[in-house]
């Protein structure tokens, strides 16, 4: 019994870690620019992908430290070329070009490396379990829960210690303020988006190692990022945070009474704080976003 | 005789943000008041709070003899506050006559409608035709208002907020950005309505013209607290006003 | 000058467009449509795919493009509407009109029921959580097996001929009859609309749209006005989802995707979301071009991606949004 729930709360964990990487990423950028980015499933995968390429050249870790990068420099082209163009317009516009970018960009993936799934290859010292009786905990989820903390930790520390940090917060408040004060609001909004496409990234190439690569692998986890952004309330991304590890936690310890009901408590958590809460768990009241 | 308005030691705190500061005030009906008072002294935290955007830290709005304090915009609407903003709001995809047929429909009752009868709508765009010619918009009636002049907005804003037949109106900064022949022309609409209609207004304003000629009774706002409140001459001569004013640049 | 006389039809800029013209070649054409079609390499069914998601797209548009609100999740209404239509067929009677009652019933009750709950939100959160309760209707299709099917979706059920007493309508075999069919209903549903959007109400709506602050001064109940809208977008996607079964002879939980919902936000664009007609220009573009293009390559959905992005980029107001008066700045 405690084998089972051992189980199923590191799958919580994990998958709890993945929510929060992703969540973070679409909270910042929804923060900022006001964009759903609807393609960040699709620069997950484009992250991935990029370590696949990467790794015969430069080895796996090699790769898990470049891809996120090249993830975002990605972002920062598709951001510049394009996104940036419907901001002063009606938001109706911004959420449609990353809907059309995410197809193009899954297509895209699905062209050049095929619809199949592919591995992406780890270190075999990780693959291994911790011990016997833990034969589900590989070094390689706890390697990944320890990356997404210490992302966490370096976002969080970015954001409140460095200058562009600081003013993508300020800027998240009060972006005409922050302009007014001489900020160039345009290099912040490239720079922030290609932010949250950095953990994006880094998000897919550690899912990669852990379920192999296929040009959907970012679907799954777009729906949990909304809603853990609606649960946290949106404008904060500590918020975002939490909801991120409630839900993950959440849909966790469902499986183990509930097996096939994981999704459905993360609905229904949703339902209940838009309820009792409706402007989220750190919401601000009046966050017109 | 009952005041129209009548504003209680009210304040508003945003945190250690103290905006308004125990000012009170009373409006009698007909008159026409003017708040003025260096930027950033609280006149538009004032004015969100007696229109019903937020309620105040502390005190009571009172409306025709009824404590309004907590109710929300809409009732407050409803009982007859009229309100126009100092970005003037308006639709600006629509004509000027489908600007105030929203406001006129809303005030007969049709929000929820779907049809008018003929009585009704005859009554309605008649009201609609009494305010455009009250207002000197009867040629441009069909013209988009986001393409007309800062005055004509202004004054399509105007007639939507007096669709609801208010007891009180409320304009910030009417003449705001305005130039020359401009506010001449908002001015002599406010007077008309003022003299003629016999409407309550309460108005912020920086243009000093404007103030002394129309207003009956004057309040000045320092830094949140009411500094002084009198007749035009009163306030003229006072020495604390000309010490606040004294080294602000107006307009 | 007396310039309004009926209660009609705020002009082409944002409303409804009451020009006997446009209106009268549209009808011909969609009336010929049989005649014409295949002469084109089309089949009656595809002129009915248009009618059906042109009517989803134009629902849909009462809350876009006349309330100013952004859903991004009505696919779920018109999934619905499929399921409750199919359902009906397959367990409780084969009758059409009950059909489409019970898939319209499902999309608005579920409409009301999810705009309770974000009706006080706006803007892109607002969208991100239609999107989130639109993907529950997914969820719970693809999962609920025994009800709905799975991902294989609902089948066994077929279109019932229907019995106006004088005469049988035979629906289920003759498609040029039940193409008219469709466009009996499309003609309904759509008049129905005209009448709500140049009512009153519709003007309400149009206010709320383009200055919400100012229609609150005005004494109009946003939230109130936004629900009302919301669930009566709704109740007619839901409609057209139920067509939509009954053209397919099918519901299926892609019905219900997310992807589903952007592309009728894009026909609707693509048309023109200012215009009243616009949401079914697009959607004949739309329909047309994914059906040529899915023939030609398995690539098929970079295409539809570039379609998004092309609109977004370079025709923002859409076809019929071009011919209309310049918005004010």
């Amino acid at each position: 019994m405690l084998q089972v729930v051992l189980f199923n709360v590191t799958n919580g964990l994990i998958i709890g870690a993945f929510y929060v990487l992703m969540a973070l990423g679409l909270s910042l950028i929804l923060n900022l620019s006001n964009v759903i980015n609807f393609a960040h499933g699709n620069f997950l995968a484009l992250g991935g992908y990029t370590a696949f390429v990467l790794t015969p050249y430069i080895g796996f870790w090699g790769a898990l430290l470049v891809s996120p990068f090249i993830t975002a420099i990605l972002g920062l082209i598709i951001e510049r070329l394009m996104i940036r163009h419907v901001y002063r317009r009606d938001p109706v516009y911004s959420l449609l070009l990353t809907f059309g970018l995410a197809f193009i960009i899954q297509d895209l993936c699905r062209y050049i490396f095929g619809p199949n799934g592919l591995p992406l290859g780890v270190p075999d010292a990780m693959a291994a379990p911790l011990s016997q009786s833990l034969f589900f905990i590989t070094w390689y989820r706890v390697f990944n829960v320890t990356v997404v903390v210490l992302a966490v930790i370096a976002l969080f520390s970015f954001l409140r210690f460095t200058r562009v940090g600081v003013r993508i917060r300020a800027g998240t408040l009060d972006l005409e303020t922050v302009s007014v004060l001489g900020v160039n609001v345009g290099f912040l909004r490239s720079f922030n988006f290609g932010l949250g496409c950095l953990l994006a990234g880094l998000a897919g190439v550690l899912a990669g190692g852990q379920i192999g690569l296929n040009p959907n692998m970012g679907d799954d986890l777009l729906m949990p990022s909304f809603i853990a952004i609606i649960v946290g309330g949106v404008g904060s991304l500590t918020g975002t945070l939490i909801g991120g590890l409630l839900i993950g936690v959440a849909a966790a310890v469902t499986t183990v009474f509930w097996s096939s009901g994981s999704e459905a408590v993360i609905y229904i958590i949703m339902a209940v704080v838009l309820i009792i809460r409706p402007r989220g768990l750190m919401g601000e009241e009046g966050m017109l976003t | 005789m009952t005041a129209m308005l009548e504003v209680r030691e009210v304040s508003k705190h945003f945190g250690s943000l103290r905006a308004v500061q125990g000012v009170s005030m009373s409006v009698a009906p007909g008159e026409l008041r003017a708040i003025i008072g260096p930027n950033g002294a609280g006149k538009t935290t004032f004015f969100n709070m007696i229109s019903g955007f937020f309620p105040p830290t502390a005190g009571d709005i009172v409306f025709d003899g009824e404590i309004v304090t907590r109710r929300s915009v809409t009732e407050r609407v409803m009982r007859g506050m009229a309100r126009t903003f100092q970005i003037t709001e308006i639709f600006p995809e629509l004509t000027i006559r489908e600007n105030i047929r929203i406001g006129a429909e809303s005030a007969a009752g049709l929000k929820l409608s779907l049809w008018r009868s003929k009585a009704t709508a005859a009554a309605v765009e008649g009201r609609i035709d009494e305010l455009l010619g009250l207002t000197g918009l009867t040629a441009k009636a069909d013209r988009l208002v986001g393409e007309l002049s800062h005055g004509d907005q202004r004054s399509a804003e105007i007639a939507m907020a007096l669709t609801l037949r208010p007891r009180l109106l409320l304009l910030d900064e009417p003449t705001a950005g305005m130039g020359e022949q401009e506010t001449y022309q908002i001015a002599g609409l406010i007077r008309r309505l003022h003299r003629d209609s016999n409407y309550t207004i309460v108005l912020i304003e920086h243009d000093m013209r404007v103030v002394f000629n129309l207003a009956d009774r004057i309040s000045v706002l320092d830094q949140g607290k009411l500094l002084a409140d009198g007749t035009p001459a009163e306030i003229a001569a006072d020495p604390h006003v000309q010490a606040a004013y004294l080294g602000k640049a107006e307009e | 000058m007396n310039s309004a006389t009926t209660s009609t039809p705020v002009s082409e800029r944002g409303g409804i467009d009451p020009r006997w013209g446009k209106l009268a070649i549209i009808w011909l054409a969609l009336l010929t449509v049989p005649l014409w079609l295949p002469f084109l390499g089309g089949y009656t069914a595809l002129a009915g795919r248009v009618l059906v998601l042109g009517l989803a797209a134009m629902s849909f548009n009462i809350l876009l493009g006349f309330t100013g609100v952004m859903s991004f999740g009505h696919a779920a209404y018109f999934g619905l509407g499929a399921y409750g239509a199919g359902l009906a067929l397959k367990y409780v009677t084969p009758s059409t009109p009950l059909a489409l009652v019970c898939g319209t019933l499902l999309g608005g009750l579920a409409g009301g029921i999810v705009g309770a709950f974000i009706a006080r939100r706006r803007g892109v959160y607002f969208a991100m959580a239609t999107v989130a309760f639109g993907q529950i209707g997914f969820y719970i299709a693809y999962t609920w097996n025994d009800l709905t099917g799975g991902y294989d979706g609902l089948r066994g059920f077929v279109r019932a001929p229907i019995h106006l007493g004088f005469a049988t309508l035979d629906i289920t075999n003759n498609s040029t009859l039940f193409y008219y069919f469709l466009l009996a209903m499309f003609a309904g549903a759509v008049a129905l609309q005209g009448l709500l959007l140049g009512s009153p109400f519709g003007r309400t709506l149009l206010a709320i749209r383009e200055n919400e602050r100012r229609a609150r001064f005005l004494g109009i109940p946003i939230d109130w006005h936004i629900w009302l809208s919301f669930t009566i977008s709704c109740v007619f996607t839901g409609f057209a989802g139920s067509l939509y079964a009954l053209l397919n002879n099918f519901a299926d939980p892609m019905a219900m995707h997310y992807s589903l919902s952007g592309e009728i936000v894009i026909m609707a664009v693509m048309g023109g979301m200012r215009s009243f007609w616009g949401p079914l220009v697009g959607a004949a573009i739309f329909v047309v071009a994914q059906d040529y293009i899915s023939s030609m390559t398995v690539n098929w959905m970079s295409f539809v991606g570039l379609i998004f992005v092309l609109v977004v980029l370079f025709f923002p107001r859409g076809l019929l949004g071009m011919f209309q008066r310049k918005e004010a700045a």
